[in-house]
């Protein structure tokens, strides 16, 4: 099931220098940790004059959508899916 | 004339190449959700039962699901169906990515659409490696710089249309060379109406000249083929399928537009006014941004009992502010004799021009109408578009929502300049 939300999450980023490379680690949303498994897409788009990034996350239950508003530095949970049909 | 008739296949090596994103929306989406790879999924400009499929997965598209398709019929085929709504921004960060992994082999790498470009590397050093063994370094490159889930369909050929032939030849992930040594076998393995810009139509005007097969249209004299289309396009056609490029064309932009597919049937002027007001808006910002006015005001209107109405207008003026194209496009809407529920509503703005110095007006002061627009077009542009709108459009939220448009690129060229 795919489920559009729109609430703040807490992120940990890590930022590789080597490879330069900034990835989301692990999510915290509703009381549970997720650790990111893989990035499935990662893209940017402008809001007005703010840069938006936007990840594409996989953990071992569920998928994530997170937006960072790289004005004030929020994140956002934009959708969850489980890869099952509605 | 009489060459051209005796115009043999070109036998120069081939050196176009056109790769096809395969099921490009689809593709990107699985990309980016791995829990939805393997699995039939269908993009669709909404998810509600009679909403659009604009792109089908590769998985889907084995149950029968094509683009143009509702929902509720790709469902009925397939219920396991998973719906998901357009991601714009993130099939233009996928194109621009591939624009960026083109250009480190050729700076004539010219995107036709979205999900679709070609190459051509004559002369450049990325040759000397082979096409197929470019095709091949591209096809790597982008499981590793782009998506691993994403693949492209590749063909290499003399000219455009052969190329954009050969990558049609297998799907997902083909890679096919026509050439001076296979073109007759290629051809004899095609449809007519399989061929790129021949449908239903066209079809039947070759078939009037005894046209039946693509080996009969390659062998067809220019004569022929101009006596069948009634005009230019018959040579046009001999030079493709023999292998001349007549495709390597650039068109420039001749106008700006919008459109909205209404998902509840309305009727009156009123009602649609919000709609027509922020389809104005979108297309005058967008003009402004790019430095055009424009002489000419058209609307389309396709009803739900498959009418369609259009009417286009010659100004004596330029206009720029998205509220004189309104009230232009208004007075159109009330033209219409029809009085039925609108399906499709489209506003465009042609006749542009790029003009230093406006005609004055005694009735209008030109300049501080100008710096108006200018300063709602900068906020807008600051803060997201449609802070500052006009009353009308109060409560609308998204309605006519970004999208991408289907067979142009003209809208990613306004991304990269700015």
């Amino acid at each position: 099931m795919l489920q559009k939300v729109k609430v703040p999450v807490s992120v940990i980023l890590e930022y590789n220098s080597k490879l330069r490379r900034v990835f989301p680690k692990s999510v915290h949303w509703d009381g549970n940790d997720y650790p990111v498994t893989k990035v499935g897409f990662h893209h940017t788009f402008r809001e007005g004059k703010t840069l938006i990034h936007v990840f594409s996350v996989d953990t071992p239950s569920l998928f994530f959508r997170l937006r960072l508003n790289t004005d004030n530095l929020q994140w956002t949970l934009e959708e969850i899916s489980d890869g099952e049909v509605d | 004339m009489e060459k051209l008739i005796s115009l043999s296949f070109n036998r120069k090596p081939p050196t176009v190449m056109h790769l096809d994103l395969n099921s490009c929306f689809a593709t990107i989406e699985q990309q980016a959700n791995p829990r939805l790879r393997g699995k039939p999924i269908a993009v669709a400009a909404y998810d509600s039962p009679a909403g659009c499929i604009v792109a089908p997965s590769v998985e889907a598209k084995r149950y029968g699901i094509v683009v143009g398709m509702r929902v509720k019929d790709g469902k009925m085929l397939c219920p396991n169906l998973t719906v998901i709504t357009p991601d714009p921004w993130k099939y233009r960060n996928v194109h621009m990515q591939f624009r960026k992994l083109l250009a480190d082999y050729t700076d004539r790498a010219v995107p036709k659409s979205i999900d679709e470009f070609v190459l051509d590397l004559e002369g450049f050093p990325a040759y000397r490696k082979g096409m197929v063994n470019v095709a091949c370094e591209i096809k790597t490159r982008i499981k590793k710089e782009i998506g691993e889930w994403i693949t492209v369909s590749v063909g290499i050929g003399p000219n455009r249309f052969l190329a954009k032939t050969g990558a049609g030849l297998n799907k997902p992930d083909g890679l096919d060379v026509i050439d001076k040594n296979n073109f007759i076998d290629v051809y004899s393995k095609l449809r007519l109406v399989g061929l790129c810009g021949i449908k239903t139509r066209n079809a039947i005007r070759l078939n009037n000249m005894g046209v039946y097969s693509v080996l009969d249209f390659y062998n067809a004299s220019v004569q022929k083929l101009k006596a069948a289309f009634q005009s230019i396009l018959g040579y046009y056609w001999h030079l493709r399928l023999h292998g001349w490029e007549i495709d390597d064309v650039e068109y420039g932009r001749r106008s700006y537009g919008n459109s909205y597919a209404l998902p509840e049937p309305l009727i009156t002027a009123e009602k649609l006014a919000p709609i027509l007001q922020k389809l104005c808006e979108k297309t005058g910002m967008r003009m402004r941004k790019a430095g055009y006015l424009a002489k000419g005001i058209h609307l389309a209107i396709v009803y739900r009992d498959q009418n369609f109405w259009h009417k286009g207008i010659t100004l004596a003026d330029f206009v720029f502010d998205s509220r004189d194209i309104y009230k232009i496009a208004f007075r159109l809407l009330n033209l219409s004799p029809y009085r039925s529920p609108v399906r499709n509503l489209a506003v465009s703005c042609f006749h542009l021009e790029k003009v230093q110095n406006m005609q004055l007006s005694l009735l209008e002061d030109q300049t501080k109408k100008q710096n108006l627009v200018n300063a709602i077009d900068k906020i807008n542009e600051k803060w997201g578009n449609f802070v500052i709108t006009p009353a009308r459009m109060i409560g609308m939220g998204d309605v006519v929502v970004d999208r991408v448009a289907f067979g142009g690129v003209k809208e990613l060229e306004e991304i990269i300049i700015n």
